[in-house]
């Protein structure tokens, strides 16, 4: 497969403003591998007045995260529309979504690793801020699945400590967005196992598991 | 016949369980070396040949509950037993590579990889769940055209993965059995090429068609056809063929014509490739057979996933030593082991002609349905030779102290390929026409 030109996939008509603005600077990132040197130059080769940019976005940095969350939403969508999507349970659920995900990746991966590159060097565990709008609507999205996944009892039923999941989720997403920036195997195979056990893993661990076990014995002795 | 195989979990000899064996084998054998360094550290007196009698018998244990008859007729076999300290070498023999089982999403994954669609697109029906283990993946079930298919699909990186265990694990496999990298790094080699061919679907639709075509003549087998277009390095494609696997078959009581036309037919299918094709499938382990009592007992043969080819030279040495004249002549069998490699020129007399003789008597009952027209598998009497020579063979002290590989690589998938036909003839209790005249 070869690296096609990214399809975005947004709500507005392929001509609008917005989607032109997006595109262009899409294409000159892709291009140059920086973002352009101005506002200006960049409405310029699209004959639109500058202004015309500010009424979507404040920088390019903006349209950076906009990119991010699309791939987001377009991977929850894409996932979705699998025939076995509703047979699926939590754990397969958040699979096919990063699965997906990985494909959309990989149809962008110029952009994608050179926009992971870029801001993956900070901390580790902290949240690049390009992610920002990718991480609020994924963490949205995991919860969903894990308060389905109580409903199935898969997912053991833990008041307070439950509301932190989405956040432990998020971390595994880092996790997989990390290894596959630096995946140098073909077709990102490796980054297909880690995902497979990362996400066994953490579902083993917000099933019900020992842990519960050993809370209910000590819960049965504090209260004689 | 029974279309409708069980789920997973039940598989009576699952991978898993053979895994969980191993992995409780592999805790017991450290154990042993903690003991063996902790006495050394208070300067007692720990001679190496106790720790490595404990270790073997520790895989001794486990490879008999594991294996049952298979294990000790590995033994009789095993020219190459010698070839690493006991038991070990089965342990490399029966090596294959572990995976866990794949999500549905990644199933799905792997045939967008493959084809640009997900099964239920390339497929009229697709069942999600797996229907049974393959070595490196799992099989799946599916429908289309008027055809009923069998889809193996492999984990991601499996390749990558057994490159870098064996890398990891050849350091501490090495101190463990305390063999310099030189003499063991043929065996090695032999096993790691095996393990990798496995991975390669594109290698085994190859020789699964090649292998069908040239025993299309032998009577009572079935091969599966296999779907080029419908495969990929990661899935492979085949039919979906009815019968029931040995147990299972088993446990339907069939009567003895139908497991002597069973057993004949396996033992027809091994010979021709062992002395016609040279080249063997070279996993006869009861799941890669479906047995059914059409025509009064068909053979289905799958997974060719490890093949062995069989050098010229190997397979004259092979036949040579299991020929009855060889027995007869104990100059002519000395020779030939020392072409083996089994018995070296500068080994001391005194050795030599004890692994001669102990060579003859192993010879002499693992070639003694050779040496008859007609011979029977199920007799207990043979069956308990072979299980006292086995336990023989593991107290012999000189056996134990060998520190030193023999024999050549190529015995070692040969032997296996033997074993796992005598294991499955033995399970038939089949009359066999060995083919001697």
């Amino acid at each position: 497969m070869e690296q096609q030109l990214p399809s975005l996939a947004t709500a507005e008509p392929a001509a609008s403003p917005k989607a032109r603005i997006k595109q262009a600077y899409l294409d000159y990132v892709l291009r140059k591998g920086t973002p352009p040197p101005s506002v200006y130059r960049l409405t310029q080769k699209l004959n639109l007045p500058e202004q015309e940019f500010y009424r979507f976005y404040a920088t390019f940095a903006a349209i950076d995260r906009e990119l991010w969350a699309d791939f987001g939403r377009e991977a929850r969508t894409a996932a979705a529309r699998e025939p076995v999507w509703e047979q699926y349970g939590s754990r397969e659920k958040l699979l096919g979504f990063y699965y997906t995900l990985l494909e959309i990746l990989k149809r962008n991966r110029s952009y994608a690793l050179q926009s992971l590159h870029r801001s993956l060097r900070g901390m580790p565990g902290l949240t690049p801020r390009v992610l920002d709008d990718f991480r609020q609507e994924f963490e949205v999205f995991v919860g969903e699945i894990l308060r389905e996944g109580r409903r199935t009892e898969e997912v053991a039923s833990r008041p307070l400590v439950q509301e932190q999941y989405p956040r432990a989720f998020w971390q595994q997403m880092l996790f997989v967005l990390g290894f596959f920036a630096k995946d140098d195997t073909v077709n990102f195979e490796r980054t297909d196992a880690a995902i497979e056990k990362a996400v066994t893993l953490s579902f083993d661990l917000v099933g019900r598991n020992t842990f519960d076990s050993a809370l209910d014995l000590v819960r049965f002795l504090v209260r004689k | 016949m029974e279309e409708s195989p069980k789920p997973l979990s039940s598989l009576p000899t699952s991978k898993v369980a053979r895994a969980a064996r191993f992995a409780k084998t592999g805790l017991n054998v450290g154990a042993n070396y903690v003991k063996h360094y902790a006495r050394r550290a208070v300067g007692a007196e720990a001679p190496t040949d106790a720790l490595h009698a404990a270790n073997a018998a520790e895989l001794y244990g486990t490879l008999s509950e594991m294996k049952g008859s298979v294990l000790k007729v590995a033994q009789m076999l095993a020219m190459e037993k010698k070839l690493l300290p006991a038991a070990y070498a089965d342990q490399f023999a029966q090596a294959q590579y572990q995976t866990p089982p794949l999500s549905g999403p990644l199933v799905v994954k792997a045939f967008r990889d493959a084809f640009g669609r997900s099964p239920f697109e390339v497929f009229e029906e697709f069942d999600i769940n797996a229907r049974q283990a393959a070595s490196i993946g799992q099989v799946h079930w599916a429908r289309g055209g008027g055809l009923t298919y069998a889809v193996k699909v492999q984990y991601p990186g499996v390749a990558d993965s057994i490159r870098s265990d064996i890398r990891l694990v050849k350091p501490i496999a090495l101190r463990v059995l305390g063999l310099s990298e030189d003499t063991v790094r043929p065996y090695l080699l032999e096993v790691e090429t095996r393990l990798l061919e496995e991975t390669d679907y594109a290698l085994e639709l190859q020789r699964g068609q090649e292998i069908a075509a040239q025993c299309a003549t032998l009577p009572h087998l079935e091969f599966p056809r296999y779907y080029p277009a419908l495969s990929s390095a990661r899935i492979l494609t085949m039919d979906w063929l009815p019968g029931q696997h040995l147990r299972e078959f088993l446990a339907t009581e069939p009567s003895s014509a139908v497991r002597n036309q069973l057993g004949q037919a396996l033992w027809d299918f091994y010979m021709h490739q062992l002395n016609t094709l040279r080249r063997v499938h070279a996993d006869p382990h009861p799941g890669n057979f479906l047995l059914r009592t059409d025509y009064g007992g068909t053979v289905a043969v799958l997974d060719f996933g490890c093949v062995k080819e069989i050098p010229a030279d190997v397979h004259r040495l092979f036949t040579a030593l299991l020929a009855p004249e060889t027995l007869a002549d104990p100059v002519r069998l000395a020779a030939l082991l020392e072409e083996a490699g089994v018995v070296r020129p500068e080994t001391d007399p005194a050795q030599r002609v004890f692994y001669v003789s102990t060579m003859h008597t192993s010879l002499e009952l693992v070639g003694r349905p050779f040496r008859q027209a007609m011979f029977d598998f199920g007799d207990p009497a043979y069956m308990q030779a072979l299980y006292a020579l086995g336990d023989d063979l593991l107290q012999q002290p000189e056996l134990r102290q060998q520190r030193e590989p023999r024999g050549s690589e190529h015995f070692i998938y040969l032997n296996r390929t033997y074993v796992g036909l005598y294991a499955l003839l033995t399970e038939l209790r089949a009359h066999i026409q060995t083919g001697l005249r």
